[in-house]
């Protein structure tokens, strides 16, 4: 038997670490800003480790017989939907970069296809964890330092969103806020980092917590959400859980009436806002992902009333730990991805806030080359989407291995070393949201070890945008 | 009661506690620290014994407050240390021995450590060494968070369980032994198969379990006198305990332990389900040719060269043990998890004194404790009895008291309603509260191993983060689980059962081959709210009985206005007035610190 072999999402959701409180004394107070510099990140976590291979298949008939060869009991489960005739090819502006090789997008992405070819969404290639740049040969012999916990879900989740060795330190997306949100009112505070897949790592800062929303909007007394307005009992019990009488003596009492307070009138702001919001007229799917989106976009709607001219979202989705029936069950949150990014493109297009979102997606890790019967086993570095209208789209970035074994990336059954940082992919994120390298350096402490690459550099005002604040 | 003006902080409590405690001074004594003289021995009342239980136990029930008022604190803190411990694993394994015995996997058996903890948490009679044993999982953390085998395997997280409880009132040191030898800490902290270090490939031992040894487990990062505050040098820095070359070299120390089956964890696949479950209660073997018999030097000390993986446990931890930081490290967060958030850092001196010498006297007279250092009897003792601890301290949490954590909320009102019939394999409720619609924390499901919160939190946009105090527990507290908190203890005080449960209860009891009985289904948690329905047509008499079960009979005015003037809106029906009077009470500021 094997333990590792299941799925383990029955307790799933952002595992969290609290660390020690991060050095953020160096960072510069950025100045106010206007909500006609409205900029937003939208991280959607692809929980349970989202099949690299799968996600971008070779489509040249070499290297689409190495992917045959190596992965042929899986694909034959897949019937025709690998079949080389059935992928959607992609049309990289730097396909030349490439050779012979060609790549392409399952059939279930026909949208991401479209916005890939169309230039709004860029790939970027075997991005993942690392302490400092690694090989097959110094893996191989334990002679280079290493994230710890590597193949295991709750740590790689972690790491990806608070980006220490350690396991252990604030999310990257919550200082980032705590950068951003210096100059925002208190009361739109709250609104500066949203979740809509619950309490996550990735948006906890020194002074930000995530604040989470859902279809329905933000969080409410049910009990007292269900009164009618003319119950008397309402007003009592607004009153107690706003705890809207005077100070208390105790100290702790007083905070605890405080926290109790803010979080009631931030959660009924947030509704007053929402109810009064227009509908979009863009129609999102009904699942999972769509309704985040949809969240998400309505949110974005509303910036101006919210108040906040940087946020930063955190997405979640679940399923992805295909260790068995892969072939069943992965095609169908492909299609969810891909339907779901169509939508809230459109949206922000809808919203005329293409170029003021950059979505991104991430994810514990990619997975091996190694088929085990009917799935795939947990792996390290991944490929990524990143999709607005300030990415500089239908190219490919990184690094995109041969679908073979014993290349110089390959850990072992075909689990990808990363060529890139999620450092590195966070840096270009970063910059694009206004910070700077030294900044970045103090958020990411391994970061210094990686260049900046302009060869990454995948949002158009990024470098612009460092070259300013110079 | 009455309100002091906001103004009123520290200043005033001091004024009051010399008011009422002339001689509040502790006295020296040789074989140990002496409680503060003028402390009764005895309950004085049903307030004084539930405030006491309130830091000692998972709660008062009504039991106590009718039959301890009166008696003596010593007596009590005695009987408890002679109490037998309530152990997990053997309720693991009775539970196991009713299952298929042909299934893996089984959900039932995977959560039975958890089912254990809410028995032993509810209903169990060695409740001062369960407390300590939950404090002591608050700051050696081992969580089955992360799914894999700590949750697939309950026997694990249950012989984890079970170090603490042993050791819970025994001796910190003896603590350490047992912890780096738990298959379920090797696990979590990475060092379970660990080798020793190779020039040939570069392959160095993992250094997880070192750092957090020092990190988390016993010193800290930075010098501590015995009071708990910093050692600074002569600029204000702060001074480090230890440097990486420090991790490195004790790093050594923990290459060769491994799963006690076959060669280790990775032999596994060669091992039953069952097999592999039973290694996992015991503790690590040791694989002498894995380990490291390179001189392991750190924190200024070194062990030769050629010294075994049993011998370079001992010690490393005997010299790791004998820092100076391990009693106010350790102290200070024994007191922050039973009784209050920011200590003064003489009360933390206290507890160190009590630490080092081994023993404290209570104040019956008596002595507990070995004398030796360590004592963790003598340490909750030390804690429990400290003047600070005891003396009442209305209008000054800063100085005592803390939030009480969610899962201490849930149990303070299980006990304090009686609850009656904790089977938690027929109440899913109890499976998992770590959402955030629930109680946004479960025993043993912590994040990760640095805990739900940190101990040196300070809570941003508060006015005890204004101050620089420490709050750990105000971490949990966001927009999401406040009125989550509420929403959940509503259902819980309803008793509410989710439509479609008793079906998907008869599915997972099928699937471990266990017989479901309705009427256990039915009768399983129930809280006993009888002699509440009699006051349900007074709101004051019902906000007094409220506030003697569960907040040491402290009301304030708005919490008592409010329930009475909710009562004055709501129609006849007994149950739903006393409902809502339990919901509002429990969701006051009142019961949500303790003081």
């Amino acid at each position: 038997m094997t333990l590792n072999r299941r799925s383990f999402l029955k307790r799933a959701g952002a595992a969290g670490l609290y660390p020690a409180l991060a050095p953020v004394a160096g960072f510069s107070q950025h100045a106010t800003m206007g909500t006609t510099d409205y900029r937003a990140l939208v991280c959607v976590f692809l929980f349970g480790g989202l099949d690299n291979h799968d996600l971008i298949l070779p489509s040249d008939s070499a290297g689409y017989d190495q992917l045959v060869s190596a992965r042929r009991s899986l694909l034959q489960l897949y019937g025709d939907r690998r079949a080389r005739s059935a992928l959607l090819e992609l049309s990289p502006e730097n396909g030349a970069d490439f050779a012979a090789r060609r790549f392409a997008l399952p059939p279930e992405m026909p949208s991401v296809q479209a916005l890939f070819n169309g230039g709004r969404l860029a790939v970027l290639g075997n991005v993942g964890p690392l302490i400092e740049v690694v090989d097959r040969r110094a893996f191989l012999s334990d002679a280079a330092r290493l994230p710890p916990k590597l193949f295991s879900h709750n740590d790689q989740q972690s790491i990806w969103q608070s980006n220490s060795p350690e396991g252990a330190t604030l999310g990257w997306g919550g200082l980032f806020t705590d950068l951003a949100a210096a100059g925002v009112a208190s009361a739109s505070r709250p609104f500066t980092a949203m979740t809509t897949a619950g309490n996550t790592t990735f948006l906890t800062g020194v002074a930000t917590t995530p604040f989470a929303v859902g279809a329905g909007g933000a969080s409410t007394i049910d009990y007292l959400d269900g009164l009618d307005m003319t119950d008397p009992l309402a007003p009592i019990l607004r009153a107690h859980f706003r705890q809207s009488f005077g100070a208390r003596p105790d100290l702790l009492e007083r905070d605890v009436a405080g926290l109790m307070g803010r979080a009631f009138d931030a959660n009924a702001r947030y509704n007053g806002i929402y109810a009064q919001a227009p509908m979009l007229s863009t129609e999102f799917p009904l699942t999972g992902l769509g309704s985040q989106l949809r969240t998400v976009a309505e949110a974005i709607g509303l910036r101006d009333a919210l108040g906040t001219a940087r946020q930063v979202f955190f997405v979640g989705m679940s399923g992805f730990d295909t260790h068995s029936n892969q072939a069943d069950a992965l095609p169908a949150l492909l299609a969810e991805i891909d339907d779901g990014l169509a939508a809230f493109s459109a949206a922000m297009q809808e919203l005329g806030t293409d170029r003021q979102v950059t979505l991104f997606t991430a994810s514990d890790f990619g997975r091996g080359l190694a088929a085990n019967g009917d799935g795939t086993d947990h792996g390290w570095g991944g490929h990524q989407l990143v999709l607005g209208g300030d990415v500089l789209g239908g190219r490919l970035y990184g690094q995109f291995p041969e679908t073979r074994f014993g290349h110089d990336h390959d850990a072992g059954q075909g689990r990808l070393i990363p060529a890139v940082s999620v450092d590195q992919y966070a840096e270009v994120l970063g910059r694009w949201f206004g910070l700077r390298r030294s900044e970045l350096e103090t958020v990411f402490p391994n970061l210094a070890g990686f260049p900046s690459d302009a060869s990454l550099q995948f949002l158009s005002s990024s470098t612009s945008g460092s070259q300013a604040r110079a | 009661m009455e309100y002091l003006s906001g103004q009123h902080v520290r200043s005033a409590f001091i004024a009051i506690a010399i008011a009422v405690s002339p001689a509040a001074q502790p006295i020296i004594f040789a074989d140990g620290w002496e409680c503060p003289a003028e402390l009764s021995d005895t309950f004085s009342n049903a307030a004084a014994t539930g405030r006491f239980l309130t830091q000692a136990s998972f709660g008062p029930t009504p039991d106590d407050l009718a039959t301890l008022p009166g008696t003596s604190s010593s007596a009590w803190f005695r009987s408890q240390l002679d109490a037998s411990p309530s152990l997990t694993l053997p309720q693991v394994l009775s539970f196991r021995a009713t299952l298929d015995q042909e299934a893996d996997f089984v959900v039932l058996l995977e959560l039975a450590d958890h089912f254990a903890f809410w028995r032993n948490a509810f209903t169990a009679d060695d409740q001062l060494r369960q407390r300590m044993a939950y404090a002591l999982s608050q700051i050696l953390v081992v969580s089955d968070a992360g799914g894999e085998v700590l949750s697939d395997i309950g026997e694990s997280m249950a012989a984890w369980q079970d170090v603490l409880i042993t050791h819970a009132l025994g001796n910190y040191r003896d603590l350490l032994s047992d912890v780096t030898r738990s298959p379920a800490m090797g696990f979590y902290l990475t060092y379970m198969g660990n080798q020793r270090g190779d020039s040939v490939t570069g392959r160095l031992p993992d250094e997880n379990y070192a750092r957090e040894l020092l990190q988390l487990f016993t010193i800290g990062l930075v010098q501590l006198n015995a009071d708990g505050t910093v050692v600074r040098d002569s600029s204000g820095t702060p001074l480090e305990t230890y440097t990486n070359a420090d991790i490195t070299g004790l790093a050594r120390v923990f290459t060769g332990l491994d799963l006690d089956i076959g060669q280790g964890v990775d032999t596994a696949p060669d091992f039953t389900f069952r097999e592999m479950s039973d290694a996992w209660s015991r503790p690590m073997q040791q694989i002498a040719d894995r380990h490291s018999l390179l001189p392991k030097q750190f924190l200024g000390q070194e062990i030769p060269a050629g010294t075994s993986l049993n011998d370079s446990i001992e010690q490393a931890l005997d010299i790791i043990f004998a820092h100076p930081n391990v009693g106010p490290f350790i102290g200070r967060q024994l007191i922050q998890r039973l009784v209050s958030s920011h200590p003064e850092p003489a009360y933390v001196g206290r507890v160190t004194a009590a630490f080092d010498a081994g023993s404290y006297r209570l104040p019956d007279g008596s002595t507990v404790g070995t004398g030796r250092r360590g004592d963790l009897a003598a340490t909750v003792a030390a804690v429990l009895f400290d003047i600070d601890a005891r003396t009442p301290s209305p209008g000054d949490g800063a100085l005592s008291g803390k939030p009480r954590e969610p899962v201490l909320r849930f149990t303070a009102w299980g006990r304090a309603f009686a609850v009656r019939n904790v089977r938690p394999e027929y109440v899913p409720m109890l499976w998992n509260m770590s959402e955030d619609g629930q109680l946004a924390q479960f025993p043993y499901r912590a994040r990760s191993v640095f805990n739900f919160y940190r101990p040196g939190y300070v809570a941003p946009s508060t006015e005890s983060g204004a101050a620089g105090l420490t709050v750990p527990e105000f971490q949990l507290a966001t927009s999401t689980t406040v009125p989550g908190y509420a929403n959940f203890m509503r259902r819980i005080v309803r008793v509410e059962k989710p439509e479609g449960e008793i079906e998907d209860l008869r599915f997972t009891f099928a699937a471990a081959g266990l017989s479901f009985d309705q009427g256990v289904y039915a009768s399983s948690f129930i809280p006993d709210y009888a002699p509440l329905l009699a006051l349900a047509g007074d709101g004051n008499a019902l906000v007094d009985e409220l506030a003697r079960r569960l907040s040491a009979g402290r009301v304030s005015t708005p919490t008592r206005q409010t329930i009475v003037d909710a009562l004055a809106v709501l129609d006849e029906d007994e149950n739903e007035r006393v409902i809502m009077a339990i919901w509002l009470f429990l969701t006051s500021p009142d019961f949500l610190v303790q003081r």
